[in-house]
This record gives structure tokens, sequence and C-alpha cells, in this order.
């Protein structure tokens, strides 16, 4: 099923199930992480229901590459593990909603998966529908 | 009956002993089976044979269940051989008798690799297709030497002790995703694997300590394994079920001489 249209209302489902939560308290924007308190066996949950959904098959490790996008680990953070300036371009491309100015020089790697909302979920997913369907 | 029918059901260590049994119970409660077997095909596929014999339907498949990357592919040989994964029976299992003083490690490592790594391995390999599913069920076979002392039987006992708390965690990791985890832990079996405990007096000794004074037969245990498989147990997990005859109820000899 690539119907991504339908994506964003089965997705929000999938985390309010996953979470036992209202659909009414998981926006577009709530943070997974931050704002929702989600646990990595809540994430699991979250993208396995995904699955039986939307037929999009995403790892829990996928989301983390998916955000850091292929750049090596010396270059997203510094030695104080701080989120680079060419980290923050990238976390941008995966994370529109951020503040990169805000976060300049005090994003510490160990948080940026707390930045990850319901709609940057959604995205990844219809990413990888239409990526599975052009390969 | 059919209470099992339309699952698919792979039994670990079926070509004999109790797995034997907890197959043929599947089946004969509707399930098709894959039976597990590690070097004796011929009784694995004579549990195939007697299994389609009654009208039902089973494959035989090898596999070293201590090694994750044959647990994987026997769980993936399963599913494709019979469309499917619904029930998964951890049964395999191995013991070294011996005391602890004069064990060598490769002794207890091995108990440890076959028990507990067969459980862990085939549980994980299986694991993913159930959480897609949201059903599914785990059964691990323990035994109440996992709660209770025996001479000689330490490594065996640490192995099925670390099932019971796995089997706990699992079933906490795993119930959210609809998939329940128990085991069941048998008291004795007279079956191979513990030919030694019973060669001295046919198991008279340990007779008179068993509250119901008779040893389990393989279709005892298997009863209550398909039980806990079944829909009658749909609300059951996390639990270590002992079928035993009453042996670990009871303090000491359970009498003042
Ligand atoms: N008998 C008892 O009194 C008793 C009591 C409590 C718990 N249990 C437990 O019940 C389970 C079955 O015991 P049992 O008495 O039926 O033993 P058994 O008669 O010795 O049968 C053992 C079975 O496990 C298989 N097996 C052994 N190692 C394996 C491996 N690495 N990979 C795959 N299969 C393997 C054997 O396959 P092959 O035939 O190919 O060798 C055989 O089918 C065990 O977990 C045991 O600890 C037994």
């Amino acid at each position: 099923m690539t119907d991504t249209a339908a994506f964003p209302a089965a997705i929000q489902e999938a985390v309010a199930d996953a979470l036992g939560l209202d659909e009414t308290e998981v926006t577009p924007l709530s943070t997974l992480i931050g704002d929702l308190g989600a646990e990595s066996i809540d994430l699991l949950d979250i993208l396995f229901r995904i699955e039986r959904k939307t037929g999009v098959k995403i790892q829990a490790s996928d989301i983390g590459n998916h955000i850091q996008g292929g750049i090596p680990d010396s270059e997203f953070g510094d030695e104080n593990e701080i989120i680079t300036p060419v980290g923050l371009a990238q976390l941008k491309k995966a994370m529109p909603q951020i503040d990169t100015e805000e976060l300049a020089g005090k994003l510490p790697a160990d948080q940026v998966m707390s930045l990850f909302t319901v709609q940057n979920l959604v995205d990844l997913a219809v990413l990888r529908a239409t990526a599975t369907v052009d390969a | 009956m059919t209470k099992l029918a339309g699952q698919v059901a792979l039994v670990t260590g079926a070509s004999r002993g109790i797995g034997r049994a907890v197959a043929l119970a599947l089946a004969d409660d509707g399930a098709h089976v894959a039976v597990n077997y590690r070097s004796r095909a011929d009784e694995a596929q004579a549990v195939v044979e007697e299994i389609e014999k009654a009208g039902g339907k089973a494959v035989a498949l090898a596999a070293d269940v201590a090694d994750p990357e044959q647990a994987a592919a026997l769980v993936e040989r399963a599913r494709a051989e019979l469309g499917g994964l619904h029930i998964l029976v951890n049964n395999a299992g191995i013991t070294r008798d011996g005391l602890i003083y004069t064990m060598a490690p490769t002794d207890w490592l091995e108990v440890m690799r076959v028990n507990f790594g067969g459980v862990f391995n085939c549980t994980q390999a299986a694991m993913g297709h159930f959480m897609a599913e949201r059903a599914g069920v785990i059964i691990n076979i323990s035994s109440v030497m996992g709660e209770r002392a025996w001479t000689g039987e330490s490594a065996y006992a640490a192995s099925k002790g670390a099932i019971n708390a796995f089997t706990r965690n699992c079933a906490l990791e795993l119930a959210r995703f609809g998939v329940r985890v128990n085991a069941v832990l048998p008291g004795f079996v007279p079956t191979d694997l513990v030919d030694g405990l019973l060669a001295k007096d046919g198991g008279k000794a340990i007779k008179r300590r068993i509250p119901l004074r008779e040893f389990a037969t393989p279709g005892q245990i298997a009863r209550v394994v398909a039980f806990v498989a079944g829909p009658d147990a749909d609300y059951m997990t996390g639990e270590l079920l002992r079928v035993d005859g009453g042996a670990a109820a009871v303090l000491g000899t359970g009498r003042p001489d």
C-alpha cells in the first residue's frame, strides 16, 4: 500500500494506541520522546503498528540513521559530543521544524532523538514508501 | 479437537521425549507442526509420519538451536513450509550431571548454550513475526529443577533458572504486542534425558518423594503445554507452571522422618 495520503492519520493512531493516549493528545508537532514520553519499547511498538497499518517497515535504528543522514559521528558531533554546524544542517533536513540558530553550539548528540516529532515520523514513512516503489 | 486449527507450531527438540509428545498434542488440537531435531532425523520423521497418519500436517526440520543462525533459519523454514508461525515451544534441552566441585567449565557452558541459548535464539528469531501479527504464543519448557536444588544438577538447574527469569522478562516485553510467553516446569518424566537419575532402582526412591507417587508421562506434560498454547489460556502470560505431581510443593520430605 502506498496511499501515503492516509499515513498521517494512520501514524497518529499508531502512536496514540502504542502509548495509550487519546488521539487528540498526539499532534504532528508532538515530539515522541520529549512530549509524549515514548521509551524504546514504545518506539518499537509504534513502528510495528505502522508496519501493520501502512506496510512500511521502519527499524528503530533507521530513525537515527535517517536523522544523521550518513554523516560520520566524528563530523556530526564535536569532541564534547555537541552537534556541529554540519550536523545541525543535516538535522534541519530531517526535522525542518527545529530552530538551528537556537540550538547552535548547545545540542548534545544524545538529545537529538528527543526532537523527533510525529510529523517527522510521517515524513520518514512516506519517504520509505515511495523509495520502495522506486526501487 | 480443533482449538488450534489454522495455527502453525514449531517445537524444538521434538524427535523424542517431551518434545515429541508436545508435537503430537498440538497436532491433535489441529495445529500444523514443525518437528525440530538436532541429529536424529529418523525419529523426527517418525513423529511427522505419526501426525500425518492421524490426519495432521507436519515437517521435520534439523537445526542446532544453540546456534543463532541455525535457529533463525529454522524459524524461516518453518514459516515457509507451513505458511506462518503462531506457536513456539522451546523444548530442546540437554544436561551434564555432575558435582560443582569437579565440573569442567565446558560442561555448564554447553548446558547453558543449548538450554538457555536455544530459548533465547528461537525467541529472538520468531518474535518479530509475532510482533508484526500482534499475536503468538511462546512456551518454554523449563524444569522444577530451576526452582529447587538436586545434587548433581547445578548446571542444568542454573540454565532452567535462567529460562524462568527470561520467561518473565520476555512476557513483559512482548505483552504489549499481544504475544504471550509462559513456561511449563515438568518434574520427573522418564525420557532419555533422565536415564542417569532413574538408573539405580528404576526411580523407585525418587517416586516415594513425589506426592502423586508417579512419574509424569510425556503426554501429561504435553496436555498442559497444549492448554497454555490455546485460547483457554489467552489471559495467561509470564507464568511458570509446575507439572510435577506435587514434588516442589513439599517442604523437605513433607513428614518428620
Ligand atoms: N525428562 C524430564 O524429567 C524433564 C524434566 C523437566 C524438564 N525437562 C525438559 O524437557 C525438555 C525435553 O526433555 P526430554 O526429557 O524430552 O529430553 P530428551 O528425551 O533427551 O530429548 C531431547 C530432545 O532435544 C533435542 N535436542 C537436544 N539438543 C538440541 C539442540 N542443540 N538443538 C535442537 N534440538 C536439540 C533432541 O534432538 P535429537 O533427538 O536429534 O538428539 C531431542 O529431540 C528439556 O528442555 C528438558 O530439560 C525434562
